[in-house]
């Protein structure tokens, strides 16, 4: 069972053979193993769609949909699926739900279908996706699978929603497209390199050193 | 059975012939829908660098009505361009234009008057550039800008200046911070509108008198 001990490597020890428990799996997703700042994964879109909250928010949706609903059809076939090719299997679904998305944005909202871009087909490869059907999909009901996997995406979700805010508010003066007061007028040079990829580095950088911060110091207190 | 040695293929065979027939399905559905979107994303275009024909807020099957009605395809004397025309006058053409940008190709159609001289306007149906940056050229900012402008006969049809120069009557604001897709933005505009004005001195027989 050399593989059973590999899938560990994402989620942790604590994911495998236990007792699913809906609170413990909502505040692992969201904070304690938040998929950012705590396992750094999925960073590649973190970096390229988070300079226009707009195009944040619909990547957000897509990556719920997709790794809520890959994670519960992975545990479904978890009994029927060999070994060594669950992998090739959980590549199929998770492509499967992406392609899904791909082609209802192209079919109903072509101008964000064309923001985004490569960013949509790319799930496929996001890391959370694969590393949540691994480390939990995998060994769980399908119940708490999906939970699992949309919480996950939900913790992606906000701290991407904080980073474009920040990135979209700082280089161009708006939120959403709106004009902010002082940061849209002659006041506030807008920092171009907000939104061009470096800023997404720092931005990433110094979210993740705030949140790891305020976790270490919790730890320490709950000790 | 889950035992032998065949079964992995078997089942990664029908576990991909399941999930493909849904997607190709589901591909079917929405084929239709997706093609007419790229190509309503172009009649659009062409529209809006035509005088007249395009305002916010219209319908999609107006505008594939307008299309349809009032723009005539590209044929021999035109070149590539589409025709605008009012009672067999023609009005303005416009000419697809499309070239690489800083990410990918940047696809657009450009409008000028039948004088041949005069810009009518600029659109973008395909780009990829950076939002917030370079995607600004398909902001009414920045292609309002090319309204009325006059083709130069001397040099570079068109000219991108520094956000701070002054503009003459061929010169328009690049994106400010946004160098590589204004500078090859130029010269896509340049190179098509020089081909095709050659061409279609060729073609027709009569030069433009400068």
């Amino acid at each position: 069972m050399a593989f059973g001990v590999c899938s560990n490597e994402w989620g942790g020890p604590d994911t495998v053979n236990k007792k699913p428990d809906a609170r413990k799996i909502i505040i692992d997703g969201l904070w304690r193993n938040n998929p950012v700042f705590k396992q750094v994964l999925g960073i590649c879109s973190t970096l390229a769609v988070t300079n226009l909250v707009l195009n944040t928010v619909v990547m957000c949706v897509a990556l719920i949909f997709t790794l809520s609903l890959s994670a519960a059809t992975v545990s479904l076939l978890r009994k029927f699926t060999p070994r060594n090719i669950r992998m090739m299997i959980e590549t199929l679904i998770i492509g499967f739900y992406v392609i899904i998305v791909d082609l209802v944005l192209k079919a109903y909202w072509p101008e964000m279908s064309t923001n985004l871009g490569p960013y949509v087909g790319l799930i496929i490869t996001n890391c959370i996706v694969m590393g949540r059907c691994e480390a939990y999909g995998n060994t769980n009901p399908p119940g708490p699978a999906f939970l699992d996997g949309f919480f996950n995406a939900l913790g992606y979700s906000f701290i991407l929603l904080i980073i474009a805010t920040i990135r979209e508010l700082l280089g161009m003066g708006t939120v959403l497209g709106y004009p902010m007061p002082y940061f849209s007028g002659p006041y506030w040079d807008k920092w171009i390199i907000m939104v061009a990829p470096p800023g997404a580095f720092f931005m990433l950088g110094v979210v993740t050193w705030i949140f790891r911060s305020i976790e270490i110091r919790r730890e320490h207190n709950t000790k | 059975m889950r035992d032998k040695w065949w079964f992995p293929v078997v089942y990664m065979f029908v576990m991909t012939s399941f999930f493909s027939s849904i997607v190709i399905g589901f591909s079917q559905v929405t084929g239709a829908r997706v093609e007419a979107n790229e190509h309503l994303a172009f009649e659009k275009a062409v529209l809006s660098v035509l005088p007249g024909l395009f305002n916010e807020g219209t319908s999609r099957s107006e505008l594939h009505r307008r299309f349809v009605e009032r723009v005539s395809s590209p044929d021999k004397k035109t070149g590539d361009a589409y025709t605008l025309k009012d009672s067999g006058q023609t009005i303005a053409y416009a000419l697809p234009i499309s070239g690489q940008g800083f990410w990918a190709p940047i696809k657009g159609v450009i409008g000028i008057k039948a004088d041949l001289r005069t810009i009518t306007g600029i659109a973008f149906y395909e780009q990829n550039e950076t939002p917030g940056l370079g995607a600004q050229i398909t902001k009414n900012t920045f292609r309002s800008q090319f309204q009325d402008k006059v083709i130069s006969s001397a040099g570079k049809s068109l000219n991108m200046k520094r956000p701070s120069d002054m503009l003459g009557t061929s010169d328009v604001h690049a994106v400010t911070g946004a160098t590589q897709t204004s500078a090859r933005l130029e010269r896509i505009i340049n190179d098509a509108l020089k081909k095709w004005l050659s061409e279609f001195a060729q073609t027709n027989g009569e030069g433009r008198t400068q």
